[in-house]
């Protein structure tokens, strides 16, 4: 009987975490549906008395999407956003698992200290940081360029924290063989940590694409030629209170910045989720 | 001088010693065997040796070059590791090679070494598998290939049979002692087990407290130890130590009395110097024999467990004064709970200090 009636209860249970993860999909979803629902049907269609919740016309998307193309900037925004996110992730990836090498596998006066400094500025609000960093980046020359866009995000304390956590895991008696096989520092980098951490560095290139895809205030900032919008500024400029666009042209913007994130987040789940997993119970 | 020589080395990690003025000469071609129980300093010596360990005070040389400030990689030592550290994402062709391939050799001369060391540690079939796909014996293997391509002039394992089953251990042990004979090249080996040490060993260390015991051929080690310490490491059951009085000595004998709490006991030891004093009997449980309650003989126990081995039994027993005795006898020799006499083959008993130094006398008869 009290097996019965437990049984019940674990039925119910996982009827109410059904229904309560069915609800967050659906909060989290139903946007993304919208925005393709506006995008894929005649205008004013989704909108009128009568809406309909599926798309009616991929013509109409396809013309959007089109006219976009041809009227604005997108594509070369597409451009810098995608070298934006290569350059940071790339430099992201070097730094970060350099730094992380000496700091979770050497030891060196000061160590714990520094560590320290960086967990700190994990904790620092970006808003604290934006002023200071726009001066420096001002006095170097680098407004309305790349470098300047592109180097405040190179020292990611986040990723080194999940770097330094990964490697810590790596087994000591590793590095010594390498040693002793006459690898020397870089080497052992190169060949022996940097493949053990391949894992880890997936998941930190494709946090780090999100991030920087997503970024909107830095390149707003740091960006104020036209030439160095990101996608972010151009979608900005379409969902501002005076642009003169329509709802669907808006969508349509909205949607193709959102593509991209969404195809690598299908993609990559898998290693997101390991490599978030790992980050958090490892070292 | 020796070809390799360990020479008033001592190692301190902050104000922890670890191992003190330890002086040891190692011939070229010999298999050394570090022996102790678990913190005894093995290890360090080793990684020491190998250069992964920095030396506090005093010199480890190899054919006469100092090593202290010398690269690990440029010591001409390779190493195995306890835990193999085999690199996971490695097959086996690329883990026994990355010595080769760091030191930038050429492919062909490259693939003739991987070849060479893998037919003798008969690793041909597993050479595009890697780490994870192999079983714990072949990445044993795997580790000593590493090691072997380099052709080094001294092998250095750390513990390297402690991870395998006890058969695997075995049939490895006898793998390890051909590979010597094969390659004669000086190998250092460390163990916390004693009966790894004795059977692999042309020379056993002993090492406990961060000093050396006693070092030389197992069996010197198993019959003449210098001190208490060797005597109870070194054979399995461990030998029994008794406590006694020395009662009298004469010129080629000595006087034990209350041995165990009770017995009096003549040892053929000649010349021992100083009055009467507490001393320790140490005998080996082969060097003891069962007898029935009414048998003559000096010492008595009652039996608490007998192990059955088939060809033999272990019987376990305690004497007058509680402490506890192992007799290695033949099978059936006693029943759990009855008393028994031991008789004691004299002349290969043990009489130590109360310090555990070894009291041999001048005369020695042994």
């Amino acid at each position: 009987m009290s097996t019965m009636r437990k049984q019940r209860r674990l039925t119910v249970w996982t009827a109410l975490k059904w229904a309560l993860a069915l609800a967050i999909a659906l909060v989290a979803v139903f946007p993304i549906w919208w925005m393709i629902n506006v995008v894929f049907a005649q205008a004013g269609e989704p909108v009128s008395l009568n809406p309909r919740l599926w798309p009616t016309s991929l013509g109409a998307g396809i013309d959007k999407i089109a006219t976009i193309f041809a009227e604005t900037g997108y594509l070369r925004a597409y451009g810098i956003s995608i070298l934006y996110a290569l350059l940071t992730i790339a430099g992201v990836l070097l730094v970060g698992s350099l730094a992380a090498f000496e700091f979770s596998l050497f030891e060196f006066p000061g160590r714990k200290i520094l560590f320290g400094v960086v967990l700190l500025a994990l904790m620092v609000p970006t808003a604290v940081t934006i002023i200071p960093t726009y001066v420096l980046v001002s006095r170097l020359g680098w407004l309305n360029t790349m470098e300047g866009l592109v180097v405040p995000g190179l020292a990611s304390a986040f990723g080194l924290f999940m770097l330094v956590q990964f490697m810590r895991a790596i087994p000591k008696d590793m590095i010594e063989a390498a040693r002793l096989d006459g690898a020397g520092h870089f080497q052992i980098y190169w060949h022996v940590v940097l493949p053990l951490c391949r894992n880890a560095l997936v998941t930190l290139a494709i946090l780090t694409f999100i991030q920087t895809w997503g970024n909107y205030m830095w390149p707003l900032i740091v960006g104020t030629r036209e030439e160095l919008y990101t996608v972010g500024q151009v979608v900005g400029q379409f969902n501002s209170p005076l642009s003169h666009h329509t709802v669907d042209t808006v969508m349509t913007a909205n949607l193709l910045a959102a593509v991209p994130p969404l195809i690598f987040f299908l993609i990559f789940q898998r290693q997101i989720v390991q490599g978030i997993a790992m980050s958090g119970s490892k070292g | 001088m020796a070809f390799l020589d360990i020479s008033s080395v001592s190692k301190s990690f902050g104000s922890v010693s670890i191992l003190r003025d330890v002086d040891l000469s190692i011939e070229e071609g010999e298999f050394v065997v570090f022996v102790g129980p678990s913190g005894c300093g093995k290890s360090t010596l080793l990684r020491m040796i190998s250069g992964l360990e920095e030396i506090s005070a005093g010199t480890i040389s190899i054919a006469g070059e100092v090593m202290n400030e010398i690269e690990p990689a440029d010591r001409g030592a390779a190493m195995v590791f306890q835990s193999y550290a085999l690199y996971p994402h490695m097959t086996t062709f690329e883990n026994v090679s990355f010595g080769l391939r760091m030191a930038h050799k050429a492919r062909d001369f490259i693939a003739g070494r991987v070849n060479e060391a893998a037919t003798i540690l008969q690793l041909e079939k597993l050479l595009a598998r890697k780490p994870g796909q192999l079983s714990g014996g072949q990445k044993q293997r795997v580790a000593i290939g590493r090691a072997i391509v380099r052709e080094p002039r001294v092998f250095l394992f750390d513990e390297p049979l402690s991870n395998l089953d006890a058969e695997l251990r075995v049939q490895m042990r006898a793998e390890l002692t051909e590979l010597h004979k094969r390659l004669g090249t000086t190998m250092i080996y460390v163990t916390h087990d004693q009966i790894e040490a004795m059977t692999l060993a042309d020379k056993m260390v002993v090492m406990a407290g961060g000093l050396i015991q006693q070092a030389g051929p197992p069996l010197t080690l198993y019959d003449d130890p210098d001190n208490q310490f060797v005597a109870g490491f070194v054979g399995s059951p461990k030998m029994n130590f008794l406590a006694g009085q020395l009662a009298s000595v004469d010129a080629g004998s000595v006087k034990l009395s209350g041995v165990g709490g009770a017995a009096d006991i003549t040892l053929p030891i000649g010349g021992v110097g100083g009055g009467a004093r507490a001393v320790t009997l140490g005998v080996r449980p082969e060097h003891l024999t069962i007898a029935g309650d009414d048998a003559p003989g000096a010492l008595s126990g009652r039996v608490t467990l007998v192990e059955e081995l088939g060809a033999e039994s272990f019987v376990h027993l305690t004497v007058a004064d509680g402490t506890p005795m192992i007799v290695r006898a033949r099978r059936d020799a006693a029943r759990a709970g009855s008393r028994v006499r031991l008789g004691i083959d004299a002349g290969r008993a043990l009489l130590f200090e109360r310090d555990g130094q070894r009291i041999r006398g001048s005369l020695s008869l042994q």
